[in-house]
């Protein structure tokens, strides 16, 4: 038994393998603390000591530095990483040096500090985000982090403190870990230590001690702490019942804008959502106004949106003009529980007198609804004000508008200058200039020759037709109300013409979008072939964003290059398969992420690379060129969108190819068996015959003549040659059986291959008569030859074997177009018709005849075809009109190589 | 009385040694047999014999091994014997300085002849017959090494310079087995990739002396190793 046990268990492959490819992801454990100092670093390294010592590899990937000299006494023992140095403005930074961690593999890494920010160059902006690499590599890791640094606290902290926290980390990374520990003291004991100097030098100490470290703030940073960590161990009891609860109670929805107050909003959603153990959506509303957003404004909206992402909610885009009717369309479709709204004080301009305001609106629409008001920083002024320079800018003088407008009110005017003459009343002239301005507002682009078209019909009016005429002077009493009106009027038509305007411009956008991604699904449904995918969504996205995009359906990790497609005055593959692009494509391959330019991640790539995945698995990744600036939301949703499409359409291939394969391998298998079954069969008989005339020899030898000797001898001798034949029939199946796409081909000159083989026929038959005829012209075919003279030796043999002795066999050679064509023709019986649909079978159906008379009537020939399908050629056979058979068969003069 | 030449074979099978001894030592040889690379490396050095027969498949050292230890200090022919399918085996011992190759399975008067031919172009007598060799003849083919003229029936027959030097290289080594790489080094110097060159030159030089060039019968092909010029006309 003992032997076996070297040879590899085959489930221990498997599993390595497996683990190979979906590792089991590492465990994290926090060190969790209310300010520095409190001693996370000492507990963290006190705990790595223990599991040191219980055998677990364990390596100090980073600690920072200013260290106090207790806990580096803690490090004693311990392998630590050495830091990668990072020249950094002339400054020498020392930072974790990821890639050594992961490639040294440790069980446990211990990384001090989870909220750092890294130094520029580096792979990741975050450390948090090298954290997830490591568990993505299957490594556990112990950290330390503060409660400050947690993102959805980030404003609470803000407001005690008065101290900004820039480094944040994203509160789903504190509830990926499996085990928070939280290391508490008392504040008086904290303070004590920093005046001993323990924490920061003294000097430092001091301006600690007057911003941050008062008893105050220490006691409030402790509840919420304590609170932070009792949340997390509540949640976890609760764990099993909160996952059916989500979907059944609360659900929030905060809507976010331009605002930078709306962080805020989204980081109190985000807590909200987190105690009430809900789900949570953050909505965007496109409306006819996001146009003239500024560059600053659309950066926040972004920035908004990846915050709330970070923090886990589920993003919407939606689009329509009055926000408020959006949001509760929106609500009620998705069975919203709670709405967050941000509110701002200072909205004191005219307009809000008259206008609802927004809560009021939602309150009214949704009455089931709580609505949270979330107060708005004092920020918000700042950024009112440029809006309106925005819609002073929006007019612009065209010459096609003046003149529609100008030819408009002219054709009013003089219509009613005839209406005057017809002595229709001034009322009805009163209801022209209104058309007219209404034709104007529908006519031109903007507010503007609207209001203009309004003022000036007013004033023409006022001018013609009113007493005294020709004067801007109204006498009769109630004209001065005709005119407000008439302005009235003309100005809310304008103003509604021209929202109609915008909105049916946004509805045509969405429209187009749909339409394309129902365009790019309905082609993708009907395209086959991996290629073809990419050659088509390649196409797209070069046409619709008009930049260059590079699709890799393998992981680019030994460098293969991905599918450019290269869009006008943009970069091309040049730089996109320049191997630190393949770096970064790689790198989303194995951590699932987008990374690259306008990401935290790599961000110095040339180009923004997201992946496709389905079912938690990579297809492929996709990179879009910022060689012209970042990309924006909406790119990015829209990408998203196509994003979805094309890796279902991915999975489909993959799927289907699967299929295809466990096709051909059961259809090897049963050729393989067929074949088997044949040859056994066929072997016996020729060895029979061997066994038999050899052991009479040695057996009777001096009974026997010397004719029946010699007859035997040479019995043995013409089976051992058809056994000889039928090996090397078999190896040159085993050749292609291997792998039948790996044909290793190699240009021949054909004329050299019917040498070879007529030259062996003829060592073999040497009674034989053999014409070859060969092509003046010289020809030269990819093939493999070994195999190629294999299939010509056995239509030769056939054809010696059944046509008479002395009549002649021809091999000729020719060219047919793009082919070459080699025929075997002889003189002999022919092949009955019946048994031709099966010549190349190997057997026959309804085979009468016992198995023992036809030795292998087909297996060469099965072969032949087998060969020359291989070669992309076609094997055929056909009785000649005045007697005997011929097989042909073609090459192709220029094959795949 | 004559001095047998003695045959060294290094072959592990036994049934085919036995085949080959007798075959051999009917024919007048003196036959010694080794059953692995180390028992043929010795007996090669106390024997010194006139010819090897190397097996490339042993047991305990791979063949082309053999064959370089051998060719360190010595020309004495070696005859590689190998199966079909593998030509990168043969084409690597052969430019490991192999005299030619055989594949199994053979029959008697094949063994024989090759044997013949390594034995004509052992070093030994290669030096004689190098200097009075001013004429090569085969069949209706003749070469003249001084004028540089072919003849076939007697006929000139104009070939390119290229041509005339394949020919040349052909002839001068009639019987044996020239690698393409060999060729194209002899020929064209440089280790580049002239295979495409060589098989058109080849291809025109059958048009202009073999009565069919899809049946040659002075340069045959060895598929996927190189090209034989013939020393004599086959029957048939």
């Amino acid at each position: 038994m003992e032997l076996f046990d070297h040879r590899p268990d085959p489930d221990a492959i498997l599993e390595e393998i497996q683990t190979h490819r979906d590792q089991r992801p590492g465990r994290l454990k926090i060190f969790f603390g209310y300010a520095a100092g409190v001693g996370k670093t000492y507990a963290m390294l006190d705990d790595a000591q223990e599991r040191l010592k219980s055998g677990i590899g364990v390596l100090v990937g980073y600690i920072e530095p200013h260290t106090r000299p207790e806990t580096m006494q803690k490090l004693h023992g311990l392998p630590v990483l050495p830091p990668k140095t990072v020249s950094y403005r002339k400054m020498e930074l020392k930072e974790f040096d990821l890639d050594k961690a992961l490639e040294l593999k440790p069980e446990l890494i211990l990384v001090d500090e989870l909220a750092h920010t890294n130094a520029e160059g580096g792979r990741n902006k975050k450390r948090y985000q090298d954290i997830e690499e490591l568990l993505g590599a299957g490594i556990d890791v112990y950290t330390t982090v503060n409660v400050q640094h947690m993102e959805s606290l980030n404003d609470v902290i803000e407001n005690i403190t008065k101290v900004q926290v820039r480094e944040t980390v994203p509160d789903y990374i504190f509830d990926r870990a499996e085990k928070i520990e939280l290391v508490d003291i008392e504040p008086d004991e904290l303070l004590r230590r920093l005046e001993g100097g323990k924490i920061y030098r003294s000097d430092r100490a001091e301006t600690a001690m007057q911003n941050f470290f008062t008893q105050e703030n220490l006691r409030l940073l402790r509840e919420i702490a304590l609170r932070c960590a009792a949340d997390k161990i509540s949640s976890e009891n609760q764990s099993e019942r909160s996952l059916s609860d989500k979907m059944a109670n609360t659900k929030l929805l905060v809507c976010i804008g331009a605002s930078p107050s709306s962080a805020k909003c989204i980081r109190w959603t985000a807590r909200a959502a987190e105690a009430f153990h809900a789900s949570w959506a953050a909505l965007y509303v496109e409306s006819t106004e996001s146009e003239e957003l500024t560059a600053q404004q659309q950066k926040t909206i972004r920035e908004n949106l990846d915050l709330a992402e970070k923090l886990g909610a589920e993003l919407v885009n939606l689009t329509g003009h009055d926000i408020a009717a959006t949001v509760s369309e929106y609500a009620k479709l998705s069975g919203i529980t709670n709405i967050v709204v941000g509110k701002s004080r200072n909205k004191k301009t005219l307009k809000n007198l008259f206008d609802m305001d927004f809560e009021d609106k939602l309150i009214s629409l949704l009455p089931n609804i709580e609505i949270h008001i979330i107060p708005g920083s004092v920020a918000k002024r700042n950024y009112k004000k440029p809006r309106k320079k925005i819609k002073y800018d929006r007019f612009h003088f065209t010459w096609t508008d003046t003149v529609k407008t100008l030819s408009i009110l002219g054709g009013a005017t003089l219509l009613s200058f005839w209406l005057h003459k017809l002595n229709i009343m001034n009322q009805n002239i009163i209801m022209v200039y209104i058309f007219s301005v209404l034709l104007v507002s529908r006519m031109t682009e903007g507010y503007w020759y609207g209001i203009i078209a309004s003022a000036v019909s007013v004033l023409t009016f006022n001018f013609f037709f009113t007493e005294p005429y020709f004067t801007l002077n109204a006498i009769q009493s109630g004209y001065p109300l005709t005119f407000v009106i008439m302005l009235l009027v003309a100005l809310i038509t304008s103003a509604l013409t021209v929202r109609m305007k915008a909105e049916a411009r946004l509805a045509v956008r969405r429209e187009h979008r749909t339409e394309i991604l129902y365009e790019i699904n309905k082609k993708l449904l009907a395209t086959r072939g991996l290629d073809r995918i990419v050659d088509l969504t390649n196409d797209y996205v070069v046409k619709l964003f008009e930049r260059s995009v590079i699709f890799f359906t393998t992981d680019p990790e030994h460098g293969e290059n991905g599918e450019v497609r290269q869009a006008a005055d943009d970069i091309g593959s040049d730089v996109l398969n320049f191997a630190d692009e393949k770096a970064v494509a790689h790198w989303v391959f194995l951590n699932q992420k987008r990374a690259g330019a306008g990401t935290d991640t790599l961000m110095g790539a040339a180009a923004f690379y997201m992946p496709l995945i389905s079912q938690g698995k990579v297809l492929a990744v996709w990179g879009i060129s910022c060689g012209k600036g970042n990309l924006d939301h909406n790119t990015r949703l829209f990408l998203r969108m196509i994003a979805s499409q094309v890796a279902m359409a991915l999975e489909r291939q993959h799927l289907s190819d699967e299929q295809r394969n466990i096709m051909v391998e059961s259809e090897k298998e049963k050729m393989r068996s067929t074949l088997l079954r044949a040859i056994s069969h066929d072997l016996r008989t020729p060895l029979a015959g061997i066994l038999g005339a050899s052991s009479v020899i040695r057996e009777n030898g001096k009974m026997l003549d010397e004719n029946t000797q010699g007859s035997l001898i040479a019995n043995i001798q013409e089976e051992s040659q058809w056994l000889i034949r039928m090996v090397e029939n078999l190896l040159s199946v085993t050749r292609l059986n291997e792998d039948a796409s790996n044909l290793k081909k190699s240009p021949e000159a054909a004329e050299e291959v019917v040498g070879e083989a007529v030259s062996r026929i003829k060592r073999r038959f040497p009674q034989c008569k053999i014409l070859v005829h060969v092509p003046e012209e010289f020809l030269e075919v990819p093939m493999d030859g070994t195999l190629i003279v294999q299939v010509l030796i056995n239509l030769l043999e056939n054809a010696i074997k059944y046509s008479p002795a002395d009549s002649p066999i021809e091999v000729r050679l020719e060219r047919e177009g793009t082919w070459a064509r080699f025929e075997v023709m002889d003189r002999g019986r022919g092949i009955p018709n019946e048994d031709l649909p099966y010549l190349f079978t190997g057997y026959k159906p309804n085979e009468s005849r016992s198995a023992d008379s036809s030795r292998g009537m087909g297996i060469g020939l099965s072969i032949c075809k087998t060969i020359v399908n291989a070669h992309q050629g076609n094997l055929e056979a056909e009785n000649r009109k005045d007697g005997g058979t011929i097989f042909r068969f073609t090459l192709p003069l220029k094959g795949s190589e | 009385m004559d001095i047998k030449p003695v045959v060294l074979i290094i072959e592990d099978e036994e049934a085919i040694c036995n085949f080959i001894s007798a075959i051999l030592i009917s024919n007048d040889y003196q036959v010694i047999k080794a059953k692995t690379g180390k028992e043929g490396l010795s007996l090669f050095t106390s024997h010194v014999p006139d010819i090897i027969l190397l097996d490339l498949g042993l047991p305990d050292i791979d063949g082309v091994e053999i064959l370089k230890n051998i060719r360190q200090w010595s020309k004495t022919p070696v005859i590689v014997v190998s199966a079909r399918g593998h030509e990168r085996e043969k084409v690597a011992a052969l430019d490991f300085g192999a005299d030619d190759y055989i594949v199994k399975p053979f029959g008697t008067s094949e063994l024989l002849a090759r044997i013949r031919t390594a034995m004509r172009h052992s070093p030994q007598s290669a030096t004689a017959e190098a200097l009075g060799d001013e004429v090569f003849i085969v069949g209706k083919l003749e070469i003249d090494y001084n004028k540089r003229v072919v003849y076939k029936d007697g006929e000139k027959i104009h070939l390119t310079p290229i041509e005339y030097k394949l020919l040349v290289l052909l002839s001068k080594n009639a019987g044996k087995v020239l690698t393409h790489d060999f060729i194209i080094r002899e020929i064209w110097g440089v280790y580049t990739d002239e295979s495409h060159t060589l098989r058109v030159n080849m291809a025109n030089i059958r048009r202009k002396i073999e009565e069919n060039p899809g049946a040659p019968q002075y340069i045959l092909t060895e598929m996927g190793v190189g090209y034989r010029m013939v020393e004599e006309l086959e029957e048939g």
